[in-house]
């Protein structure tokens, strides 16, 4: 199952493009966070029959994998699983809300299917916002950026400590399939049988090893608190750039409407 | 035996009540000193080495490192003055890069960001891998990782280094290159493991246990060579001293 494998990689390569630093890298990475919730703000706060204003606030995700040397090919490989289930959310609206809004080339458009459009639209925009702002940016950065705001030590550690372990359950699950795989050949999948201690085993050796990792940082003087190798003082691009996506998205957002 | 570094007075510890991994230990190391534990599987050498810097709480007896006792409340300052190199490289290594992981323990410590700086890059070069500097962990080889792991300990700058198995799963050219770097240190070094010609070549102490007690501490040659020592801990006498025939 390389899927697994893959996923590994996947996730090691989003730390790896970070070695580019492309303007986008080097601006600070608070002005980045703000900009990023401000975005997805806005966006969620569009209202459901007005897609026209949230077709403008694309240019955002746009501009910023056209300038930023990320790949857009790359980013819908890695979010295949979550899209779809983003996509998902507004399916049944159709059903539900079947009033006719306007006609279009002799076909009768209802709410709930502008409604779902927009629903998905929003879904597929804010998550590439998330999956821009930890490309270009880096979750050691984003978890300065939030102790900056204040926000709970705790809370952060636990958001870049979940990061970290993400691929360490990726890997010890791979040893566990690949392990199973070698002694079931021919055999598709993995049998409803072995799940149960194939789960459980998965989740013993995952507490193991995320012991000994937090024996090994409390060893090197580890208390609680991160320290995130500093930013930096916000410079006079990081000003313009947050200056200029807030005006950008107020003006989207109070006259994107009329068109 | 100029200055004594650790201190273990009738030492018990056991992870189950009734179970003692570890019975009635005691034993002195001075400064500069180079040991080696070893003894089959289940002695109690991995314990040993977490019992000097308190990751294995409720033992009896005592403990003292650098004169600090072992306890709840001293052990930030133990585990400053102690570096501990893990069995798994792997699960030591956490951090995004290597300057990163090797910067954690100063950064932890409140250095200031030129400090950390000076002291990542001398403990990088000092393992002769300060081209790695910018490497992603997990693009490393287990060489490499074995190196890393030694250079997040030596960023601390510690009195003592403690490790766990370090040649386990190293091919031939960096075992040597292990050795070499180990046997450049000054710093007191215990150091647990099976394989005995690496201990030969690093330690001049030896303590063999068995059963979680002490069998025999001395001169690493005469222990080693003993074979009937050996034998009747589950041992065997290391391979260079089998092929030159017995002392």
């Amino acid at each position: 199952m390389d899927k697994l494998g893959g996923a590994v990689r996947e996730l090691s390569r989003i730390d790896e493009n970070l070695k580019n630093q492309t303007w986008l890298v080097r601006l600070h990475p608070l002005v980045k966070l703000l900009v990023s919730v401000l975005y997805i703000a806005m966006t969620v706060s569009v209202p459901v029959l007005n897609i026209g204003m949230l077709l403008l606030m694309a240019v955002y995700p746009v501009v910023l994998f056209i300038t930023g040397d990320v790949s857009f090919r790359d980013s819908l490989r890695r979010l295949k699983v979550v899209l779809p289930l983003v996509c998902f959310v507004g399916v049944l609206n159709p059903f539900f809300d079947k009033t006719p809004v306007m006609l279009a080339e002799g076909l009768m458009v209802t709410g709930g299917v502008i409604s779902m459009v927009t629903l998905m639209v929003k879904g597929v925009l804010t998550v590439l916002a998330a999956y821009l702002l930890i490309a270009t940016t880096g979750i050691e950065r984003i978890c300065y950026a939030l102790r900056q705001l204040h926000v709970p030590q705790l809370i952060v550690t636990q958001i870049l400590l979940t990061y970290r372990y993400i691929s360490l359950l990726l890997t010890e699950m791979k040893k566990t399939v690949d392990a199973y795989k070698l002694r079931a050949p021919g055999q598709r999948g993995i049998h409803i049988r072995a799940w149960g201690s194939l789960v459980g085993g998965l989740l013993l050796r995952s507490i193991d090893r995320a012991n000994v990792l937090y024996e090994s940082m409390i060893l090197r003087g580890f208390h609680g608190e991160f320290y995130y190798s500093g930013a930096g003082k916000a410079e006079t691009a990081d000003y313009i750039y947050l200056i200029a996506w807030t005006v950008c998205f107020i003006v989207i957002r109070l006259f994107g409407g009329r068109i | 035996m100029s200055h004594i570094h650790i201190e273990l007075n009738n030492v018990s510890f056991g992870y189950e009540p009734d179970k003692p991994v570890i019975k009635n230990v005691s034993l002195r190391a001075g400064e500069e000193e180079s040991i080696g534990i070893i003894g089959a599987n289940g002695a109690g050498k991995s314990t040993l080495l977490k019992l000097l810097v308190g990751l294995c709480p409720g033992f009896s007896g005592s403990i003292r490192v650098e004169e600090i006792p072992v306890e709840r409340n001293t052990l930030p300052k133990i585990r400053e003055r102690c570096g501990y190199v893990f069995q798994d490289s792997d699960s030591q290594l956490f951090m995004p890069s290597v300057y990163e992981d090797v910067a954690f323990a100063p950064r932890n410590y409140g250095l200031p960001e030129e400090e950390v700086e000076r002291r990542t890059i001398a403990a990088l070069e000092r393992v002769n891998i300060l081209h790695l500097k910018d490497k992603p962990v997990y693009r490393l080889s287990g060489g490499e990782k074995k190196l890393v792991s030694i250079a997040t300990i030596l960023s601390m700058t510690p009195d003592i280094i403690l490790m766990d198995e370090p040649s386990t799963a190293l091919d031939l050219k960096n075992r040597r290159n292990l050795i070499n770097i180990l046997n450049s240190f000054d710093h007191l070094k215990i150091i647990a493991s099976h394989d005995l010609d690496m201990i030969l070549e690093t330690c001049k102490r030896t303590i063999l246990l068995s059963d979680g007690r002490v069998v025999a501490d001395g001169n690493t040659r005469e222990i080693l060579g003993n074979e009937r020592l050996m034998a009747e801990n589950d041992l065997e006498l290391p391979l260079s001293m089998q092929s030159k025939g017995v002392i």
